[in-house]
């Protein structure tokens, strides 16, 4: 989805669901996001990657959700009162939920407000530019490459 | 009104006509004089060739309508049936169901025109009609026909078939063109004084409803003949995509006069021009018609006559609809008492609604309220339960459909093999699930080629062994508790098991000392792994194993189990499981540790309540010693890593679940009891285990997952 980005005009502005994950400033593209829901039982599913707490029943549908703290590399869950889960649907029947520890706001940049970043770190990958705004800087979701990887560090 | 619409319903019942025409055709193969049979056949014979003229395949038409000639010969008591005449008649079936696999797949029907068959059918006629005497003379004749066709062939069959096959027909009259089984009809008609007439039809331009005086208008006319054409065509009336002006098209016998007074009768008609459609016949160049081709004209003629009135039938209107849709829907066949049963069981459930809201409404005291409404609440679990049953017994169809293909397949590869043999088969009124019928079909007739091809020895080995000259197989399938059952046995040879081993170890499969341990069991089993699937390593020594690993996926990916037991000498039997269902199953819901596990009913054997002091250790795996039984005892909570302390207990609580013989004990924490539960898949991003096959919402929201059994055994 990284072509999202390149194809946008500099005066269109996209907005962006910013999230709090870990410290740190997350936005994720807001034509993904099905709907947003508060923290609500997850069932553990045994012998499944790290970074999948387990499934939620959202309306009878079941959708496993992926915690964005431990796919980053970050310590463990904590559950608070902000913690939100994020649900995407990046293809119909396949919903999948992002827990992040908090929804802040909606911000809209333009393509001019973002750079392209190159880093090192393993999880730059699943960013593909930082965003700035008034309140700071946005690190700006490849949400692809997040649900892409399958294995990741099983 | 969508094409798609027909196009189902006439694949279905093409299927139908074609499954009738083989199962009688094998009959008639060996009652050659059985007059019921030979009748279904020309019925299911006629209905196809109609039904493929209506829907435009003309290849397929033909095809047909050259068999039905056959048929009706034979049906006359003229023709004998012969062996010969029976292959070419199964071949012709083949060949119509290969027109239906490519109507399936492209909604069109192909250009195979399989004019060697059609030949070979006409040879079959002449040969038959001539008695035998003329067998001999047979080869010459086929060459100049050979040669004879193609002039011929470009006209339609039926032409050229029923009335002289060089005639052209030329219509000459009108503005409408033919296509040429439509020129065909109307030659045919014209040999019996039926003329064909043009109606050219102007309604009022105050009309209102032009379709529905267009339908009258066809109505009047069918009184008198028979319609075969209209422009626009039937649909595009239906639709009223026409402006006040259209064409009919039809045979009859009545007099022009008579016809147009009918038309005029009609409201809102404003004129009616009638024409009659003349025709030259041109003749073609003559291909040398020898005496057999002269005598095989006039024999034909009969039939060919009587076919005209279905091949006009089937060249009514809204014939060539152009098919453009590609994908034909799945659809299932549901008894109408079925539906009505879910009917019923609708208005109760909105009865049962009622009685809720009126207790709501009601001034009852808080106790008596509870009362009724517990009442209520029992009254709609009831009906639930009922609706539920019956909407799975909607999904089911009879597994008949899947093998009723098998004789036909046993008889060819009899044939193929030249060995006699014989399929016997029993319980084919049972039902299944459509999703799994629609799987099944391959993996039982890989089965089934398996006993046929290297279970059965050929006929001198039978002899020799004292066995019947004929093979049997038998294919039984049954109902047990919440499975079906599907036996296929053969009393060939069976598995040597000896040379399995020794192939095993010699391929590296496994070491001599693993096959010092091995049971038969364990080497009958060896025959479903991948390895040794592999061709003519296996199939030359047992002759068992050629795809069998392939059978097997296919059946557990069905949630099915497949088993197979032989004894040397004697025979094999393979025994495969398969649940009634995959959506909504019975499930056994157990606790371990703070979590909620479902495991399917059908694979618990007992649930058993044992002291710890019975576990005893076999090279460090905990077994049980049950009633006699060795049974492996599953720490679920290891499995599944469930996090918490693992208290002591002196009780543990062991579901013992099978698959096949084999069994094990899961040791899980709690039982809570018997559910029905909706199965629901997990999702694609979650790596998945394979012991855990998918997940349920219960009544409170909350999630639990589905053991697979099968895994853990």
């Amino acid at each position: 989805m990284a072509n999202i980005l390149d194809v946008a005009t500099p005066v269109e502005a996209k907005k962006y669901i910013a999230v709090m994950v870990h410290d740190e400033q997350y936005g994720i593209d807001i034509n993904f996001i099905d709907n947003i829901v508060r923290m609500q039982r997850i069932t553990r599913i045994p012998k499944s990657q790290n970074f999948f707490p387990g499934v939620i029943n959202l309306r009878g549908e079941i959708i496993p959700v992926m915690s964005l703290r431990k796919k980053f590399g970050f310590d463990n869950d904590e559950y608070t009162p902000k913690t939100r889960i994020l649900i995407l649907k990046p293809e119909p029947q396949a919903s999948i939920g992002l827990l992040v520890d908090e929804v802040k706001e909606v911000v809209s940049l333009t393509d001019e407000d973002i750079d392209h970043v190159v880093a090192s770190e393993e999880k730059s990958t699943y960013i593909t530019g930082v965003g700035k705004h008034a309140k700071g800087l946005v690190s700006i979701l490849n949400v692809a490459s997040v649900l892409a990887e399958k294995e990741g560090d099983k | 009104m969508d094409v798609s619409q027909y196009l189902e319903v006439f694949i279905e019942e093409a299927k139908e006509h074609l499954q009738a025409l083989n199962e009688h055709l094998l009959i008639l193969e060996k009652e050659p004089e059985n007059e019921n049979t030979i009748n279904e056949i020309f019925r299911a014979a006629h209905s196809l060739k109609g039904m493929a003229g209506t829907m435009g395949y003309k290849r397929m038409q033909k095809l047909t309508h050259d068999m039905e000639n056959v048929f009706q010969e034979i049906r006359s008591g003229k023709m004998k049936v012969r062996s010969q005449l029976t292959d070419v008649l199964f071949e012709g079936l083949d060949a119509l169901q290969e027109y239906v696999d490519n109507i399936v797949n492209t909604q069109d029907e192909g250009t195979n025109d399989n004019q060697p068959l059609i030949d070979a059918l006409a040879r079959e006629l002449n040969i038959g009609l001539n008695g035998d005497g003329a067998e001999a003379e047979a080869p010459a004749p086929k060459q100049e026909e050979a040669a004879a066709a193609p002039a011929a062939a470009p006209a339609e069959a039926a032409s050229a078939q029923a009335s002289a096959p060089a005639v052209q027909l030329e219509v000459s009259s009108g503005s409408v063109s033919y296509a040429e089984h439509e020129k065909a009809a109307i030659i045919e008609a014209a040999s019996q004084g039926i003329s064909a007439l043009e109606i050219s039809v102007d309604l009022q331009e105050t009309c209102l409803l032009k379709a529905a005086r267009a339908y009258l208008v066809f109505k009047a006319v069918e009184e008198v003949g028979e319609i075969i054409k209209s422009i626009p065509d039937a649909q595009m009336i239906e639709d009223e995509k026409f402006d006040f002006n259209f064409t009919v098209v039809i045979l009859t016998k009545a007099e022009i006069d008579d016809v147009k007074n009918r038309v005029l009768n009609v409201s809102e008609v404003k004129d009616c021009h009638i024409t009659k459609v003349g025709f030259t016949e041109v003749e073609a160049e003559a291909p040398a018609e020898d005496k057999s081709k002269e005598e095989k004209k006039d024999a034909a003629a009969p039939a060919g006559a009587k076919a005209a009135a279905p091949a006009a039938q089937a060249a009514k209107p809204n014939a060539q609809q152009p098919a453009k849709k590609a994908v034909v829907n799945r659809s299932v066949r549901v008894d109408i008492e079925k539906l009505d049963d879910l009917m019923n069981l609708v208005s109760e459930l909105i009865i049962a609604k009622n009685g809720l809201t009126s207790i709501s409404l009601d001034d009852f005291g808080k106790k008596e309220k509870r009362a009724v409404f517990n009442e209520q609440i029992e009254y709609l679990e009831r009906i639930t339960t009922n609706i539920h049953q019956s909407v799975m017994k909607v999904r089911m169809v009879p597994i008949e459909s899947v093998v009723n293909r098998f004789p036909r397949m046993i008889r060819d590869l009899s044939k193929k093999l030249n060995k006699p043999m014989e399929l016997y088969m029993s319980g084919e009124e049972t039902e299944l699930d459509r999703t799994v019928i629609d799987e099944i079909g391959d993996p039982l007739m890989h089965i089934l080629r398996n006993s046929a091809d290297h279970g059965l020895e050929s006929a001198e080995e039978r002899i020799r062994l004292g066995k019947p000259e004929t093979g049997s197989i038998t294919l039984n399938a049954y109902q047990e508790g919440n499975s079906v059952v599907i036996e296929c046995s053969d009393d060939g040879g069976g598995i040597n098991t000896e040379k399995v081993r020794r192939k095993a170890i010699e391929k590296g499969t496994i070491t001599e000392e693993q096959a010092e341990q091995m049971t038969e069991k364990d080497f009958i089993d060896l025959l479903f792994r991948p390895s040794f699937s592999t061709a003519d390593t296996i199939s030359d020594v047992s002759g068992r194993g050629v795809g069998l690993d392939v059978v097997k996926s296919k059946i557990e990916s069905l949630s099915g189990t497949v088993e197979c037991k032989s004894i040397l000498g004697v025979g094999t039997t393979f025994t495969i499981r398969l649940p009634l269902t995959l959506a909504i199953i019975q499930a056994l819901m157990v606790v371990i540790g703070q979590e909620k596990y479902a495991i399917p009913l059908g694979s618990i054997d007992t649930i058993e309540d044992i002291p710890v002091s019975d576990i005893k250790r076999v090279e460090k795996n905990e077994v049980v010693n049950l009633r006699g039984n060795v049974i492996p005892l599953v720490r679920m909570a290891d499995i599944l890593d469930v996090p918490g302390e693992r208290p002591e207990r002196d009780n543990i609580t062991m579901v013992v679940v099978a698959k096949g013989d084999k069994k094990a004990g899961l040791i899980v924490d709690e039982l809570i009891g018997q559910l029905e539960i909706v199965i629901k898949s997990i999702g694609k991003y979650i790596n998945n285990s394979k012991i855990i096959s998918g997940a349920t919402v219960l009544g409170d929201g909350e999630i639990a997952l589905i053991l697979d059994a099968n895994s853990l055994v």
